[in-house]
């Protein structure tokens, strides 16, 4: 079982990449003082605009910009909540997942009675997707968080919003540009999903995806090494699920698919209190 | 600068009533007195973060103003913290021109002590280079050699014409510094002048009848009974009240809540944040009162929550209302009328008349006094040295956490200062 | 109940609907034809009616289900994973009667939520996370089950057998409503009283408005916190468990189909009352059902009742700031301080 696990570590890295992406999204955001559980709701729609892009468009590539603009509007409205109307983040984001749901069912299964929209989705060419979520993004957004100005200021409206207001700065603001920030990423995640690791849009296709993302910034401290870090350990525990499909073992098959949700509880369990979350998460 | 017939209530209390006050460059003032005296609420008026209900502000000046709660960023570096104000300069270099000695910018402020935060926190307030500067309290968490450092800064500041304006209530190191005083009691000005011998600043600082009673108190003699609370070298015997002072701070806070998670059997508490810890805000009068019973029959309740309005004066129109709309005074004789209504053997208080006027403050220590008649053992946690030594057959001082030995009020009233700022045992 | 209190909720979902009519524009419906359609789907007749109140019953469960676990002050998002262990507690215990499988449901349904209150406290879990994972899992549990050692003896359906007749509630006179209707209706009466007549309730309510004066005050949050829990739990579970006994008999994939993260919307448009709960169930279940009728005749996917469910959260969350303090809004408290008094339950 050992060599299949192995072997499967490559695929593992793939198939995690949406969830690397929804995790350096929300580590973001979280830095920035914010709980967005509805990043699950941004990646279904993200998903689900890609592949309607695609196909009207014939690109792969506006595909992806279509993924990024679903993903951009559900932000929007979760920062209107959050931010604009300061309500609850949590029942905010609960709400947002239940109607990207709802919206996405709702559009796709009407789209799909017009023919434009049962064509072939066209395919990922050159997958440069991994290498800039694995390698290139979390640089990019470290260098960002940790020497810059605004980066400094974007953390310390997670620590304490008073100092950046006697600073003359806007929390709100910094607020909504790691909103943006977690749409592009999120849009990312969803059309990659969609147009790459699988054929196309399906109802619930996100499977948790987003909240186990959640769980993994917690597990990384909040830190970018950490949400690398996590996300690896998470997903080649997870590919423990192919092995042991491909081994043969006869473990249930239904039974495997709740291998990455243990996981990721036991991930969460593993974080007992030792865990320092940024001071003004999620306080309104 | 001039501050002219500066007036500001809050509520019924006058915090700063008709003050005039002209500063010159270059100057020292220590701005001294007790607490709740006014001088923070002046000083902030200053600075432009209070509007004064009356009274105008004359050439005005660039400020900077040393809060004494810190506004820095825990998980942030010294170095972190000080590029949040000023982005681009390096540390070393603002460090180095403020003249204050603080190493290491790239330790987090949360392993700072907290005399190095007060440092940083005088770094960033001086590095805007103000003509007019405001420190609060600044040696209060400050070890003797530091505030000398600090006084060093001061003097340096002043050559340079700036005005330092010093609040403390620390008359040793307002007699080294400053170079003109300024004494303040229930928001008046007493005293404005140059010279003063320590006699004659404690006096202007406190009035001479409290401060006869307060080395009259010899304190109870209650110590026959073994004690009902005891936390080496605390020891609280049935009957007695037992006071701790000390700067806010040093420790008050962790030592209430400790006792709330660890002490067993009949023990009430009144925290410290009335509005935050002390009551529900959005249930009733009626509810709150009721939150230890075993039984909740909102009838019952009702009536009982109307006979403590009545017993204990509470201005509430019904018990059905919401605990949230009270007044502060009102509010906190709920959270009493709550406790003692249980008859505990221990009552720990922190701060229970801060804020309040002084027929509620008067009516709170009367309660208190019955509690302990009736055999309660009454712990009092406060930054209100009157209250103290009013209430306190005993007395301990805290001062980073660690509290000093048990002495008698006449004792404390003569160690007090000294031991409030840490200095012997 | 205030007038304003109600004025937010009606306005709530009247926004709903009039979104959901207009939805149909895109594909070439007229509102007025979408609302006719919802309206005539879900009350229009006797027959919608039955379907209407039938799906409200586990709406007003999972709603009660929120609604005491938020006046706690406890994030608990796992109603659909503990309406599924419900179900399956009552499946076991089915053999050994119906009152054995009601119980077993509430038992299952408290189990699988104390997993989550257990996370929490020794090890610090948000159970905001654990509950919902804790979701997908009791999914892959059922689909485990129902495609394995609970499959039915035909072994044609991902399904299980029916439940011996003896375990089914008995529908009411002649039509298909169930006898559940009348559990449900119990809990409902059962959590108002827990919340507003009891000691426990008093307590509850305090935790859930502010945890620290709690604290203060002598409450054991601790220990309110593993009991709201149960308690919602269980209600999830009873759920679960009646809609097996009275309605599918039987298990299969997709069994909970989205039953407990409704709840939340009925909760929201209830204000976390229990006895709102019972109209706002209701409502739910029509716009359910009415929702169906739309698929079926205008061919509009179901799943708009999911995204009716959301405005309304949406909407009552502007209006009622802080869930928390139960649909206390700091403008709420602002005119309670006006007027000085607050509202009798």
């Amino acid at each position: 079982m050992t060599t299949q696990l192995l072997a499967a570590i490559p695929l593992a890295i793939v198939a995690s990449t949406p969830l690397l992406l929804a995790v350096l999204g929300e580590l973001v955001v979280e830095r920035a003082g914010m709980i967005n559980l509805g990043i699950e709701g941004m990646m279904l729609t993200a998903a689900m605009t890609a592949v309607i892009t695609a196909q009207l468009t014939h690109s792969v590539m506006l595909g992806f910009l279509g993924g990024i603009a679903g993903a951009a509007i559900v932000g929007a409205l979760f920062g209107l909540f959050a931010l604009r109307f300061a309500a609850d983040q949590i029942v905010t984001g609960t709400a947002i997942v239940l109607l990207a749901q709802g919206l996405t069912g709702f559009v796709y299964n009407g789209l799909q009675q017009n023919d434009i929209f049962n064509q072939p989705i066209p395919r990922l060419g050159i997958d440069v997707i991994v290498p800039l979520a694995w390698i290139i993004i979390p640089i990019a957004l470290a260098f960002l968080l940790w020497r810059t100005q605004f980066g400094l200021r974007l953390r310390a409206c997670g620590e304490l919003p008073a100092a950046v207001t006697a600073n003359g700065s806007s929390v709100a603001q910094h607020r909504w540009i790691a909103l943006a920030i977690e749409s592009v990423l999120a849009g990312l995640a969803g059309a990659y999903l969609a147009l790459a690791l699988s054929s196309g849009f399906a109802e619930n296709m996100v499977a948790g995806r987003g909240f186990i993302a959640l769980s993994i910034v917690i597990f990384g401290r909040w830190k970018f090494k950490g949400a690398l870090l996590g996300t690896a350990v998470f997903g080649i525990a997870a590919a423990a699920q192919y092995a042991l499909q491909a081994s043969g073992r006869g473990v249930p098959f239904h039974l495997l698919l709740a291998v990455p949700y243990v996981v990721t509880l036991l991930i969460l369990c593993g974080i007992a209190g030792r865990v320092r979350a940024p001071e003004s998460l999620g306080k309104t | 600068m001039r501050l002219s017939h500066i007036t500001k209530s809050f509520g019924a209390n006058k915090a700063v009533d008709d003050v005039t006050l002209d500063f010159k460059p270059g100057e020292i003032v220590g701005l001294v007195g007790e607490n709740g005296a006014g001088k923070t609420t002046l000083m902030s008026i200053a600075a432009g973060e209070l509007t004064p209900d009356e009274g105008t502000i004359e050439d005005r000046e660039s400020i900077g103003i040393v809060h004494q709660h810190f506004l820095l960023v825990n998980e942030f570096t010294i170095a972190e913290n000080l590029a949040l104000s000023m982005w681009g300069r390096d540390p070393a270099e603002v460090i180095r021109d403020s003249g204050i000695d603080l190493r290491g910018f790239h330790r987090r402020v949360a392993d700072l002590s907290v005399g190095e935060k007060s440092k940083l926190e005088l770094i960033k307030a001086i590095a805007g280079r103000p003509r007019f500067l405001i420190l609060d309290e600044p040696t209060s968490v400050l070890a003797p050699a530091e505030a000398r450092e600090l006084f060093g800064v001061m003097r340096r500041l002043a050559a340079d014409g700036v005005t330092v304006v010093f609040i403390s209530h620390k008359i040793p190191e307002v007699l080294e510094v400053a170079t003109r005083i300024v004494v303040m009691r229930r928001g008046r000005i007493i005293v404005d002048g140059g010279a003063m011998s320590a006699e004659q600043l404690a006096e202007a600082m406190v009035e001479k009848r409290t401060r006869e009673e307060r080395s009259r108190r010899a304190g109870g003699d209650k110590a026959g009974e073994p004690p009902a609370l005891r936390i080496p070298p605390l020891e609280v015997h049935p009957g007695e009240i037992v006071s701790i002072i000390g700067v806010a701070g040093n420790g008050q806070s962790e030592l209430a809540a400790n006792l709330r998670d660890t002490l067993r059997g009949h023990v009430a508490h009144i925290p410290e944040d009335r509005a935050r810890d002390g009551l529900i805000a959005e249930m009733t009068i009626a509810e709150n009162i009721a939150l230890a019973e075993p039984r909740w029959n909102p009838r019952s309740a009702a009536r009982r929550a109307a006979e403590l309005i009545e017993r204990f004066d509470i201005r509430a129109q019904s018990p059905l209302q919401r605990a949230g709309s009270l007044s502060g005074g009102n509010q906190q004789k709920v959270i009493l009328a709550r406790e003692l209504e249980r008859q505990p053997e221990i009552i720990v208080a922190a701060e229970p008349t801060r804020g309040l006027d002084i027929e509620a403050t008067r009516f709170i220590h009367d309660e208190l006094r019955a509690a302990a008649a009736r055999g309660a053992a009454i712990l009092l946690i406060t930054s209100d040295l009157d209250e103290a030594f009013t209430l306190g057959d005993a007395i301990y001082v805290i001062y980073r956490g660690v509290l000093s030995a048990r002495l008698t009020p006449g004792d404390a009233a003569k160690r007090a200062p000294v031991l409030m700022a840490g200095i012997g045992a | 109940m205030n007038v304003r209190r109600i004025a937010v909720a009606v306005l709530a979902a009247a926004v709903a609907i009039a979104l959901l009519a207009m939805s149909g524009i895109a594909f070439g419906h007229s509102p007025r034809e979408l609302l006719s359609i919802l309206i005539s789907g879900s009350v229009g007749s006797n027959f919608a009616l039955q379907g209407t109140l039938l799906k409200s019953i586990p709406l007003l469960l999972t709603g009660l289900s929120v609604a005491i676990a938020f006046r706690a002050g406890v994030w608990n998002i796992g109603g659909e994973g503990q309406f599924l262990a419900g179900a399956l507690g009552a499946f076991l215990a089915a053999r050994y009667g119906m009152i054995a499988a009601i119980a077993a449901s509430l038992l299952a349904g408290a189990i699988w939520a104390s997993i989550a209150s257990a996370m929490r406290l020794w090890r610090n879990a948000p159970e905001v996370l654990t509950t919902i994972l804790l979701n997908f899992i009791a999914i892959h549990l059922l689909g485990y089950a129902v495609n394995g050692p609970l499959q039915e003896t035909s072994g044609k359906y991902p399904q299980s057998d029916a439940v011996p007749i003896a375990a089914m509630l008995p529908t009411l006179g002649a039509s298909e409503l169930h006898s559940g209707i009348i559990l449900a209706i119990v809990a409902a009466i059962a959590a108002w009283f827990l919340l507003y007549r009891t000691a426990e309730g008093l307590r509850l309510r305090a935790s859930g408005f502010n945890r620290n004066a709690a604290k203060w005050a002598g409450i054991n949050v601790d220990a309110q916190l593993v009991r709201a829990m149960a308690i919602s739990g269980a209600m999830a579970g009873l759920a679960g468990g009646i809609e097996l006994l009275g309605v599918t008999h039987r298990l299969f994939e997709r069994f909970a189909a989205g039953y407990g993260y409704a709840g939340i919307a009925v909760a929201l448009l209830a204000q976390l009352h229990p006895l709102g709960t019972i109209a706002s169930a209701f409502f739910f279940g029509a716009l359910t059902t009415g929702a169906g009728e739309l698929q079926r005749t205008a061919g509009i996917s179901s799943t708009v009742a999911t995204f009716g469910q959301a405005i309304v959260i949406l909407v009552m969350i502007v209006f009622t700031r802080s869930v928390r303090s139960a649909g206390v809004s700091p403008a709420g408290v602002a005119a309670s301080r006006r007027h000085g008094r607050a509202e009798e339950r």
